[in-house]
């Protein structure tokens, strides 16, 4: 071989040295999404820790919680949980720079948990521009199970309203066939797709004839006696609240105060839980025998003491959020969010991916998703195979009844309704 | 009349300049947080023109920038107009509201005219959720497209420019000075024939447009979603503190009062103590507390002080 020949054998092997390398280094050198290290997976939400919402802030607080109890027992494959927590005060000109700022500033892997339908709507276009996952919703609106074909990154949590009210309709349709039905709701979309889940779950036919009257009110009102004055004159017997929690007790009272007894009530699931009960009865109401649905272990009740849940739920806040009250129903709520975000992180891949993510989310099957923090019978569901596009993890609900005045409780009864929608 | 440069044009223009580079060496995040500065910028340049050079106080022009804001939500979201396009738009509507608001103010005056324009910011928001099909009510209303970070930032500081520009014409000439007039003394106004129903409504007028802009471009940062509980009482308030700390009746300390309301939650959520949700508001308080105790008269009023110990030396 001359000179030349040892040159260009010089150089070819240097090119194929190169090639070798690099094409190992390409395999090697795994991009992964943002969010993750070796160590850690950093996700985080925005929620009203302080302003006219604020009361739901024990949500993101027993799900840190639930995160550092996993952290403590091996944490997700060998990650621990990193959960960022901002305030965005229910204000959605705070949500957006928040949101853009974790996304863009702390790179977290998704938007998890984050809190209200308004500030939720104004981050989730850009959410899915971006493609971060925003999972797992503390709403219960039913955009966020509708609309995966236009944001594929969006998942809720809870049961949504209009199935709720589907519940109800089926089990007066059982249950009170002669029933004069009486409703009041926001006039606004929360209320009216209550009013139009309780016309489907009714049946269109029986709903024309059985409600009676449907009374509305501005969300601004303070006062309701009109619009309960109304119900009661049209001799309805049966009275359905579809209200936030404010108004809910201001119905509630007025009804009482003014004289009506419907023979029985019906108080939407996000207005139910026991202090504002308790605060409507304090104010007059007449509560006892009232009805509203549930699908989360509740640490009021009694006969649910020995479920494992409670156990657990119980142990967990005792040693990571002491100063969060057991006997607040929305403790649970976040115990049961946080667990059904650490059952997909651990099915999104041996390296959690956010596509991986999104289809653990989508295909949550009840036989081994299973959330200790729901109530028996209640089960996590979502399937995005054979053609189907159930989106709406939680979908059944247990019937509950208050008993005990205001200082009773709610107790379960009757069957678990499943898959409302 | 030979033409003088105006005094501080030099300051203005290395700011300008300041400005203008300035979004090629942040981040996108960065630029949104600059932005927000400028909105507050136009909001307290507006308020400043009502209150700092008529002295007809309002703490409701969270509700100028509501209906901006909301113009802006409306505009794009039924009729795709272009988001630029809904900016004069905003600027008209608000600045009639402002005028419609001027008139009756005029029978008010001190803590009457407060309470009035308090009202204002209450019940105005609260309007979206009465009609609330039109105006998208407790989910609220989108506009057809949003912006990227950088095309806020240019339009947040080109509308802050432009209007910079506009206010300090006004104020410059006959209409400044009537302003001074009757912010002064209304009955020596009046007596050297100043018309009070004309300057005073019109000053409302001028101010709330700037307002209007303020919010539109407050909308469009978020994502071009208008909700009520964006433009809640406390947005009234800040623009307000915004301008005292500015200090009234004078343009020069405007970009501080914006860039105190606009950094400082910014700022204080991150310092380690006072970091949680709480700790931010004792702390903003306390400072707004502080600069009232030691600079009356704001920044501008600081520069003025200090502008004169100068001119003693």
């Amino acid at each position: 071989m001359g000179m030349k020949g040892r040159r260009i054998l010089v150089v070819l092997a240097t090119a194929a040295l190169v090639a070798v390398v690099s094409a190992t280094a390409a395999f090697g050198a795994h991009r992964t999404d943002p969010g993750i290290t070796s160590t850690q997976i950093t996700i985080g939400g925005t929620f009203p820790l302080t302003g006219p919402a604020a009361l739901y802030s024990t949500i993101p607080l027993a799900e840190k919680a639930y995160f550092d109890y996993v952290n403590d027992h091996g944490g997700v494959n060998g990650r621990k949980i990193k959960f960022e927590i901002l305030d965005d005060a229910y204000d959605p000109s705070k949500t957006v720079p928040l949101t853009q700022q974790l996304v863009e500033q702390d790179k977290v892997f998704a938007d998890y948990g984050s809190l209200g339908t308004a500030p939720s709507l104004a981050v989730w276009k850009y959410l899915n521009q971006q493609k971060v996952p925003q999972v797992l919703l503390a709403t219960g609106d039913s955009y966020w199970g509708f609309s995966y074909k236009t944001y594929p990154w969006t998942t809720g949590f809870q049961p949504d309203y209009p199935g709720e009210a589907k519940i109800y309709g089926k089990y007066i349709l059982k249950n009170l066939p002669n029933a004069k039905i009486g409703v009041i709701y926001q006039n606004d979309s929360y209320g009216k797709n209550y009013l139009a889940g309780l016309r489907v779950g009714l049946g269109l036919a029986k709903a024309k004839t059985m409600i009676v009257s449907a009374q509305s009110y501005d969300v601004t009102q303070t006062s309701l006696t009109q619009q309960i004055l109304a119900l009661k004159a049209s001799g309805a017997d049966t009275f359905v609240v579809f209200a936030t929690p404010s108004p809910t007790i201001t119905a509630l009272a007025t009804a009482a105060a003014v004289g009506w007894a419907p023979t029985q009530t019906f108080v939407n699931n996000v207005s139910a839980v026991s202090v504002f009960m308790q605060l409507a009865a304090s104010h007059g109401a007449k509560i006892d025998g009232a009805i509203s649905t549930g699908y989360l272990v509740d640490a009021t009740v009694p006969s649910e003491a020995n479920l494992p849940g409670i156990a657990l739920g119980k142990q967990i806040l005792a040693q990571y959020a002491p100063g969060l009250d057991v006997k607040n129903q929305l403790t649970f709520y976040g115990l049961a969010d946080a667990w059904t975000m650490v059952y997909a992180l651990k099915n999104a891949g041996k390296t959690p991916t956010r596509v991986g993510l999104m289809n653990a989310l989508h295909n949550l099957d009840p036989k081994k998703a299973k959330n200790p923090f729901l109530y028996p019978g209640v089960s996590l569901q979502t399937s995005f195979k054979n053609g189907s596009h159930d989106n709406f993890p939680l979908e059944a609900e247990t019937l509950v009844k208050w008993s005990g005045g205001g200082a009773g409780g709610w107790t379960p009864f009757g069957t678990v309704y499943q898959g409302a929608r | 009349m030979r033409w003088r440069i105006p005094a501080g044009l030099p300051v203005a223009l290395v700011v300008a300049a300041v400005l203008a580079v300035l979004p090629f060496e942040l981040s996108g995040y960065h630029q949104v947080l600059a932005a927000h500065v400028g909105i507050y910028f136009i909001a307290i340049l507006g308020l400043n023109i009502l209150t700092g050079y008529t002295g007809q106080i309002s703490i409701g022009h969270g509700a100028f920038m509501a209906i901006g804001g909301y113009t802006t939500a409306v505009m794009s979201h039924y009729h795709h107009t272009n988001l630029v396009l809904t900016l004069p738009l905003a600027f008209a509507l608000a600045f009639a509201c402002g005028v419609l608001v001027g008139i009756p103010a005029l029978r008010f005056s001190g803590v009457y005219l407060a309470l009035a324009t308090f009202a204002l910011a209450v019940s105005v928001p609260q309007l979206a959720l009465k009609f609330s099909k039109f105006l998208g009510g407790s989910n609220g209303l989108e506009t057809s497209k949003t912006v990227s970070h950088a095309w806020l930032y240019a339009a947040c500081w080109s509308c802050a420019a432009i209007l910079f520009v506009v206010a300090w014409l006004l104020l410059r000439g006959r209409t400044g000075r009537a302003f001074r007039a009757v912010r002064d003394s209304e009955l020596a106004a009046v007596s050297t024939g100043i018309s009070l129903p004309i300057y005073k409504t019109l000053a409302f007028g001028v101010s709330a447009a700037f307002a209007g802009v303020a919010g539109s471009l407050f909308v469009i940062e978020t994502n071009g979603f208008a909700q009520p509980n964006e433009f809640g009482v406390i947005l009234s308030l800040q623009i307000l503190i915004g301008a005292a700390v500015a200090g009234l009746g004078s343009l020069r300390g405007v970009l501080v009062g914006a860039l105190f309301i606009g950094l400082l939650p910014e700022i204080s959520s991150s310092a380690p103590l006072i970091g949680s949700a709480h700790g931010q508001d004792v702390v903003f308080g306390l400072i707004v507390i502080a600069i009232m105790i030691l600079l009356p008269n704001g920044v501008a009023g600081l520069l003025a002080r200090l502008a004169r110990l100068r001119a003693r030396a």
